[in-house]
């Protein structure tokens, strides 16, 4: 395992630069904190998933939510704000924004947060993944901005998936306990990997270069471990 | 029938992580409208990606972030625009169309209405921000699409009604694929009006796009 996620930043020096999400010339304290290519950074992952998938968390958020569209609570808001702000200008950082671009991004998302948190349904979904779905959309945004400024934040392809029937929004909410159940289950190196296909967006050749592991072990590990979230109905191959 | 949902997974994940190409990501995300097996596999990508936010090391925010965010709510920042309430009639087709895809077939048709290529085919460009080129057809029934090939691969996703080549027939929610080599001559199935959408070019063969390619085994 250990030689096994050597870093191995030189293979990456033919990857075209837009498909980096960070240039790995980055300062050492970005490197430890954010860089998609710190191999290290997965250390404690295992720990903080199954301290994660902690229910009382999650069900505390879902009532801030619950607060925050019927009572405008900003004491709810202030709470969200706390744990979710920082994590998401983590997230902008890792992929690519400066430290100001990330603190202005952060900001944003949650004050959508706070405009459309009516629309959020706890049956279908813990407050992370909208709240992640959310700052996804923004920053694609963000980015088709810059290079085209005529398109409405509010495309259809930016927005989260339509409402769904009542049985649906208690499947997704089953799906949810049993992704998170799962992803407290799996062991680290899956874990570590997921984390960079799901979450940095690297392809399966990127994460084997990155990782230093043969790209069909790469391909394999996520499939058994995305076969597991999905309930378990896939075989190996 | 496999079920795509695990061998499809890298492409779901660049969709949920937000690294795919636009054009590609409306592929996926159409799909998604019309098929519950790929609906509930973008739905554990972003649960996963959702977790590992919360798992995330946090950044301090500047001093009086959240005073700022406040200010902003109270100053009405962030408000969704009214969008312009008149809809043309001729275009009420359209709106019956996967969600992804109406506006963006809306706005195409406001910008140049349809192109008619053919006796029976129509085409509208979409504008999805992709390097590829994203099209929508309409292909009424018994019409043939002249016999053409594919300067690039080329992804044909079914939206409605069917049509015919002589690989086979694809229904709502299949995706079929071309090469630069492959010549066809798709005809429109009896029936229903096909609608499908069409993609091609813009792929890079690294990265996030190229993971098409590879799914399909190319």
């Amino acid at each position: 395992m250990a030689t096994e996620l050597r870093p191995n930043y030189d293979r990456f020096a033919h990857v075209p630069q837009s498909a980096k999400p960070v240039a790995c010339g980055c300062t050492p304290e970005a490197h430890s904190r954010y860089c998609i290519r710190n191999v290290s950074r997965g250390a404690n992952l295992k720990a903080t998933m199954v301290r994660t998938a902690d229910l009382a968390q999650r069900e505390r958020h879902a009532s801030c939510m619950g607060r925050i569209a019927s009572d405008q609570s900003r004491e709810a808001f202030a709470e969200l704000f706390e744990f979710f702000a920082p994590r998401l200008k983590s997230y902008m950082q890792r992929l690519g924004a400066n430290e100001s671009e990330a603190e202005e991004l952060a900001q944003d998302v949650m004050i959508t947060v706070w405009r459309k948190a009516e629309m959020y349904d706890s049956r279908q979904a813990s407050v992370s993944t909208w709240i992640f779905r959310v700052a996804r959309n923004r920053r694609i945004d963000a980015q088709r901005r810059t290079s085209r400024p005529e398109l409405e934040p509010d495309e259809p392809m930016l927005q989260p998936a339509a409402a769904e029937q009542p049985d649906m929004a208690v499947a997704r909410g089953q799906m949810e306990e049993k992704v998170r159940a799962e992803m407290a289950n799996l062991p680290e190196e899956q874990l570590v990997l997921l984390q960079a296909a799901f979450y940095d967006g690297l392809s399966h050749s990127e994460i084997a270069e990155v990782y230093g592991i043969p790209l069909g072990t790469v391909k394999s590990r996520i499939r058994l471990a995305f076969a597991r979230m999905r309930g378990g109905l896939d075989g190996p191959n | 029938m496999t079920d795509p949902a695990s061998q499809y997974s890298e492409l779901y994940a660049a969709y949920a992580a937000g690294t795919l190409d636009p054009g590609y990501a409306l592929l996926v995300e159409t799909q998604g409208a019309l098929r519950e097996d790929v609906r509930r596999s973008l739905a554990v990508s972003e649960a996963a990606a959702g977790m590992l936010l919360e798992a995330e090391e946090a950044a301090p925010m500047a001093k009086g972030a959240l005073d700022r965010v406040f200010a902003a709510i109270d100053a009405g920042a962030g408000k969704t625009p009214q969008r312009a309430a008149a809809e043309r009639p001729e275009i009420d087709e359209l709106e019956g169309l996967p969600e992804p895809v109406v506006k963006l077939a809306r706005d195409a048709y406001a910008r140049g209405g349809w192109k008619r290529p053919a006796r029976g085919i129509s085409r509208l460009n979409l504008d999805t921000g992709s390097n590829a080129q994203v099209e929508l057809y309409r292909i009424q029934p018994g019409a043939t699409v002249p016999r053409h090939t594919h300067g690039a691969q080329e992804y044909t996703l079914v939206l409605a009604g069917g049509y015919s080549d002589a690989m086979g027939s694809y229904g709502p929610g299949d995706l079929a694929l071309k090469g630069p080599d492959d010549t066809h001559v798709p005809v429109g199935d009896e029936g229903e009006v096909c609608y499908a959408l069409i993609i091609h070019g813009g792929l890079r063969l690294t990265g996030a796009m190229g993971v098409v390619q590879r799914l399909l085994g190319l």
